[in-house]
């Protein structure tokens, strides 16, 4: 057997190799090595071929002194720190909820699902009405009994949009990552807790010395799951503020970068994507590496 | 003391049922919101926002249909989810499953580099992935086919082959006794077998495919083939330069979550097993 797979398997990789080296390698190498050009999106300035116009690490440099795009990533941080905090406090806490009841179970976890099938772009231009009507005017501003200025016109806040964005992400978000949690939850053994409950242990013992650490992998996978795509996010920047009032995130900041420029600087753009690639990289290397060790620790 | 047990059960029990209930409606209510108002005016939305119409207006929702070019935009939006999504399971199921059977260092290494591959961004390589599209003359539906094919390779690869590490192979031997080929033995033995996470597969390509804003404004941009975000997208911008154009967002945002609507209706048993048991695995 083993024969005939490896005769096989020759042939029938190809067109996965392909498709890979076509869309995703190809670029990327491309990518690596435009970013040290000075790269015009349809030509090179005053060459032929990217080689006559390499430019050394002139793109980097000015990525780096770049207003725009230090801001762009402070702000993307700052959204990363803020988003993957609620939706982990969200989902785990729904988890932990849902867990506990006998009925209906099936379709809580319906519900809350939902959102995560619907278009990120079309749904963030009704929340934007959500935040600027309905949070500023019905529910926590205008002449209502509850008046919370933080959650009043957070469109037009930097401070305050990091936290509109967090929330309509979690809104859409939170109920995958709570399908993750539940199943994490259904497989620590009701043993654990009878044993616990017979040694005289607290709920908030049972659920720091045997929830907590058994949830561990499922911690592993919410966590580069949400890490990621907060740290990627395009759809709920695009819709809710457009980037405007200083809430410019990278994945914006690179697709907007080439317009504001004439000609248009792809080399410079390219570079701010080379530099995406490393941070997310780093980050979801970083983040796997030790919740595996916490994982083995636990 | 039994008895002031089984109240407090109960006292928790329904907190938990409030809690969760709240949880819900705060889930929905986006949905109810994108619903009522889409049969209201301009007027009507701005100034009475939560309640439903006063009387159902469908004006906005054909207009809406209008502006989105809703028949061509649908058509091309599911061709090109369709076909996507075929040619990223077929080609996923069958090189994961070439991966896991041939064991070889090549064949280690290259599911190495694909799974590796899921941390490189969209926004990193998009800017000379166009302008290759655009030199290999594919700057088109095909292309744009293609290149969901390309990405959502390795996420798909790695789901096929956490799974059929655990499927045995003894029964394919047998059918390749039997005297059958590579695909009978591929299409009748193992994709049958592999089915919970082909279902998982469908649904996270489709729903991102389906979705996707960046890719399609990047390839197709404002041309007659815009798939149906992008046409969302495209008739907010024109028409918002003074203000938000509520009266043909809403619809038209209705517009797009209808056909999500009515398959997570019908499927949702399917859509929310698969997508916990694509959590576990990968």
């Amino acid at each position: 057997m083993e024969k005939y797979y490896k005769k096989w398997f020759k042939v029938l990789i190809i067109p996965a190799l392909v498709l890979f080296v076509v869309v995703i390698l190809v670029p990327f190498i491309m990518g690596l090595t435009y970013s040290f050009t000075a790269w015009r999106g349809s030509y090179f300035k005053g060459s032929e071929h990217w080689w006559g116009a390499l430019v050394g690490i002139t793109n980097y440099l000015k990525v780096f002194r770049s207003e725009k795009f230090l801001s762009a990533l402070a702000y993307t941080l700052k959204f990363t720190v803020v988003a993957v905090v609620m939706k982990n406090l969200v989902s785990l806490a729904l988890a932990l909820m849902v867990k506990n009841v006998d009925k209906g179970k099936g379709l809580f976890r319906t519900i809350y699902f939902f959102p995560n099938l619907l278009g990120g772009l079309a749904m963030g231009f009704v929340w934007s009405l959500i935040f600027q009507n309905i949070f500023s005017t019905v529910l926590f501003g205008g002449d209502s009994p509850i008046q919370i200025p933080f959650l009043c016109d957070m469109l037009q806040d930097p401070n305050k949009a990091v936290f509109a964005m967090a929330i309509m992400a979690t809104w859409q978000s939170a109920g995958y990552m709570l399908l993750i949690y539940l199943n994490g939850l259904n497989n620590i053994s009701e043993d654990l807790y009878e044993a616990a409950a017979i040694d005289g242990a607290t709920a908030w013992q049972r659920f720091r010395y045997i929830t907590l650490p058994m949830l561990m992998p499922s911690f592993t996978i919410v966590f580069f799951l949400t890490l990621s795509s907060s740290f990627k996010v395009l759809d709920e920047n695009l819709a809710l503020t457009n980037g405007n009032f200083g809430t410019r995130m990278l994945s914006l900041q690179i697709l907007l970068s080439t317009r504001e420029s004439t000609p248009a600087n792809y080399g410079m753009a390219q570079a701010q994507a080379v530099i995406f690639f490393v941070i997310i990289a780093v980050i979801s290397i970083a983040q796997v590496m030790i919740t595996k060790r916490k994982e083995i620790e636990a | 003391m039994k008895e002031s047990m089984s109240t407090k059960n109960k006292i928790s029990r329904i907190i938990l049922y409030v809690l969760l209930g709240l949880a819900a409606i705060y889930t929905l209510f986006p949905i109810y919101f994108l619903f009522a108002n889409s049969f209201k005016s301009q007027k009507e939305i701005v100034a009475s926002p939560m309640n439903l119409p006063a009387n159902w207006d469908f004006q906005y929702l054909k207009n809406a249909a209008e502006q989105i070019n809703l028949l061509p935009s649908v058509t091309n939006t599911l061709i090109i989810t369709v076909v996507s999504v075929a040619l990223i399971v077929l080609v996923s199921s069958f090189t994961a499953w070439l991966m896991v059977r041939h064991k070889s260092k090549g064949s280690q290494v290259l599911f190495l580099v694909f799974t590796a591959a899921m941390l490189i961004p969209f926004q990193s390589v998009m800017y000379p992935l166009v302008s290759l599209m655009e030199s290999l003359g594919l700057k088109n539906t095909v292309g744009l086919i293609l290149m969901y094919g390309g990405f959502g390779l390795s996420m798909t690869i790695f789901l096929y082959h956490g799974f059929i590490k655990s499927v045995p192979v003894s029964l394919e031997e047998a059918a390749v006794i039997d005297g059958a080929n590579i695909f009978q033995v591929f299409f009748k033995v193992v994709f049958p077998m592999v089915k919970p996470i082909t279902v998982t597969a469908i649904i996270t390509n489709a729903m991102w495919i389906w979705n996707d804003y960046l890719l399609p404004f990047l390839i197709i941009g404002n041309n007659r083939n815009k798939t149906l975000t992008l046409s969302l997208y495209y008739a907010k911008s024109l028409s918002g330069q003074y203000g938000n154009p509520w009266e043909l967002i809403f619809p038209a945002v209705l517009i797009c979550a209808i056909p999500i609507l009515v398959v997570f209706v019908f499927l949702q048993r399917y859509i929310i097993e698969g997508m916990a048991a694509g959590a576990v695995k990968g």
